[in-house]
């Protein structure tokens, strides 16, 4: 196929919407633009909290204001004006809670295939938490999830129900101080989940957060936070929609989790931010700390990241693998399009002795993207017969795009074995020849061959999640042909 | 240390000593390097290669062997500037001792430079409690139409091979020198007195 026809169907694909990128129009609450202690104290207040909670979002303030904005990533980072976002953004309502939810808001989930009803649950499979903008709208199936002790609500509501809790565990993985985003994150944090798995319960559905930022001139920043207790398993997914505009928003997240002895967590994300246009204005700044600790002896903790949307990812989710036989694994498909950057990878950071990871990431770059790996493994000195195998495969379609891997292997310990393999290639004229000659379409095939490149990752994900990924898979490459 | 360094004319030269640590290689020229680090020394060998014309060519191979308190760094860029060119890079080695080696080695492939092959070894064997290694291959590359792959390994002495040979009576150290010298030969095919000596002071 000669190349006017590749930058036509191309140009085709480019062209096809993003179907999210919808606006709710709902009346909302805003506090004013800019950042400042008295910002900090105003979101405090808004959201009743103790006075700790204060204490610790000031304290993070003020090491934020020392610290710079870090440039070693490969990418093309906007100047963000701090002071020109809205740190807190509500739908309207008497309470942050209400009873009954805005049939708009209702409306607007439904539109994303969210379901807030419980009775309209395919066989009740997933519970959901729904955080629009600044706020936490509901959470589904808590009572069911309650009659096995398991909490699932939103951060607020777990900061005034179970305070213990949440004090006990916050900022124990991802500290205030660790990098500047999340320092801002630790300041300015609105809403996001908290889930609490009791000792040897196996969570008997999939825990879901669903974000969306629907408000202009706004920035997201949620907290999550998971703890697996001993013999405990959860099965976790989080996806992400906000509408299309011309201006870039913020999205500054932080996630942590923290595994118990024995316990099993797998992560799941399927990252739909919108991307920007075809030439490259708007879209989300997607800048997030993830990180997971397996504290305990034979404990787990599986990421696994789909990443089709934003102007800009910045996100390394990242296990520090604590306990002896402890085991991380890192399952990632990261694609960009059009003018879109990705930098992300994951970090494995092995202290514990036979501990395991596995790290499986595969980059498809098209247009004039750039996406990047970006990954460590650490093998600290107490990580005896440790083991690490990392493979990162780079697709390239298209001339105008980039590809790039950056992965650091440090080993302090003689017993420990690392293997890393990256592997980067555009799809072939075979490839695309032998589909067409069986009657295959240049399309289809494209979509048939890429799929099959990120099926190792595809078929770790929840069922219903799979599903989704591979058609924002076709819809974000649709027609690239290389 | 032995070091050469062999254009596509012929042409010999210490790359430790009086050459700059920039190459740029012409249309159909090759350029061949080969780093051998002995125990004993601390090296910082840092490259530059720009494959300039079409169908250039580079090989670059290194083997470390380093104990005691010895450091070695390898800092390498290889840039692919024009199309149809090939590079080859191995890079083996062994850290006793307190030994501290980093490797660093990136490979840049400019935009339209298709047709492009460069692949990229780093593979690393520690044998001391206190040595430590550091190595990060990188991939930087802005055409499509490129072969490209980089794998870097750290770990130890399979067992299996050591049992092996020690149940047919060859005496430990004789069979862990065997082992680093096999491990080594694709670097080096052929290895010299030298590097068995080396070896064998390294155990």
């Amino acid at each position: 196929m000669d190349r006017k026809e590749q930058d036509k169907i191309i140009a085709e694909a480019t062209s096809s919407e993003y179907k999210e990128g919808f606006v709710t129009d709902v009346e909302q609450e805003f506090i004013p633009k800019g950042l400042s202690e008295d910002i900090i104290r105003l979101i405090s207040r808004k959201k009743e909290e103790p006075e700790w909670l204060l204490e610790f979002r000031l304290d993070a303030f003020r090491k934020w204001q020392k610290m710079e904005m870090p440039t070693w990533a490969q990418l093309d980072m906007p100047t963000i004006d701090f002071q020109d976002i809205i740190y807190f953004a509500a739908p309207k309502k008497d309470k942050d809670r209400p009873k009954e939810i805005d049939p708009k808001l209702a409306e607007t989930f439904d539109k994303l295939g969210i379901p807030l009803k419980e009775r309209e649950v395919l066989a009740g499979v997933v519970a959901v938490d729904a955080v629009f903008d600044s706020v936490s709208v509901t959470t589904t199936f808590r009572k069911t999830l309650e009659e096995k002790g398991i909490i699932f609500c939103s951060f607020s509501e777990a900061v005034k129900e179970h305070p213990d809790l949440v004090r006990k565990y916050l900022a124990t993985v991802v500290p205030a101080s660790d990098n500047y985003f999340a320092a801002l994150n630790s300041a300015v944090f609105s809403d996001g989940s908290f889930c609490y798995i009791p000792k040897g319960v196996r969570c008997p559905m999939e825990l879901s957060s669903y974000f969306r930022i629907n408000a202009r001139g706004t920035g997201q920043f949620e907290r999550t936070l998971i703890v697996a207790d001993e013999g405990s398993y959860v099965s976790y997914m989080e996806g992400c929609t906000a509408p299309m505009r011309d201006e870039q928003q913020l999205h500054a997240a932080v996630v942590e989790i923290i595994v118990e002895k024995d316990a099993d967590v797998k992560y799941s994300t399927v990252q739909n931010w919108y991307p920007g246009d075809a030439e490259g204005r708007g879209g989300i700044l997607n800048l997030v700390t993830k990180r997971g600790l397996c504290r305990g002896s034979g404990s787990h903790l599986s990421w696994t990241q789909v990443e089709t949307g934003s102007a800009i990812t910045w996100k390394y989710p990242s296990t520090v693998l604590l306990g002896d036989h402890s085991s991380s694994e890192f399952y990632s498909v990261a694609v960009t399009n059009n003018f879109q950057q990705a930098d992300t990878g994951t970090k494995m950071i092995h202290l514990g002795a036979d501990t395991r990871s596995r790290i499986v990431s595969k980059g498809i770059s098209a247009g004039r993207s750039q996406n990047s790996y970006r990954g460590l493994v650490r093998m600290g000195k107490g990580a005896r017969n440790a083991r690490n195998y990392s493979q990162c495969d780079s697709l390239l379609i298209g001339s105008r795009c980039g590809a790039h891997t950056f992965p650091v292997i440090r080993s302090f310990n003689p017993t420990a074995t690392v293997e890393h393999e990256a592997t980067t290639s555009k799809i072939s004229e075979d490839q695309l020849y032998y589909c067409n000659q069986r009657g295959i379409g240049p399309e289809e095939a494209v979509g048939l061959i890429v799929n099959g490149y990120a099926r190792e990752v595809l078929s770790r994900l929840p069922m219903e999640f799979a599903v989704e990924a591979q058609k924002l898979l076709q819809v974000s490459l649709e027609g690239s042909v290389g | 240390m032995i070091a050469s360094d062999r254009m596509g004319h012929g042409k010999y030269i210490d790359p430790f000593r009086g050459m700059p640590p920039t190459h740029t290689v012409g249309a159909g020229e090759k350029l061949v390097l080969e780093y051998v680090i002995l125990p004993g020394e601390s090296r910082e060998v840092t490259l530059r290669i720009d494959l300039a014309g079409e169908g250039a060519e580079a090989e670059i191979r290194g083997l470390y062997l380093s104990g005691t308190d010895e450091k070695v760094r390898f800092d390498i860029v290889l840039q692919h500037r024009a199309p149809g060119c090939h590079s080859r890079q191995l890079f083996k080695g062994v850290a006793a001792g307190n030994a501290d080696v980093r490797f660093e080695g990136k490979i840049v492939v400019a935009p339209g430079a298709d047709g492009t092959e460069a692949f990229q070894e780093s593979h690393n064997i520690l044998l001391g409690e206190t040595a430590q290694v550091e190595t990060s291959p990188q991939l930087e590359i802005y055409a499509d139409d490129v072969k490209c792959s980089h794998g870097a390994t750290v770990g130890r002495l399979n067992e299996d091979e050591l049992f092996y040979m020690r149940s047919r009576g060859i005496p430990e150290q004789e069979a862990k020198a065997l082992q680093i010298l096999s491990f080594l030969s694709p670097v080096i095919p052929g290895a010299s007195s030298d590097i068995e000596n080396a070896v064998r002071s390294l155990l």
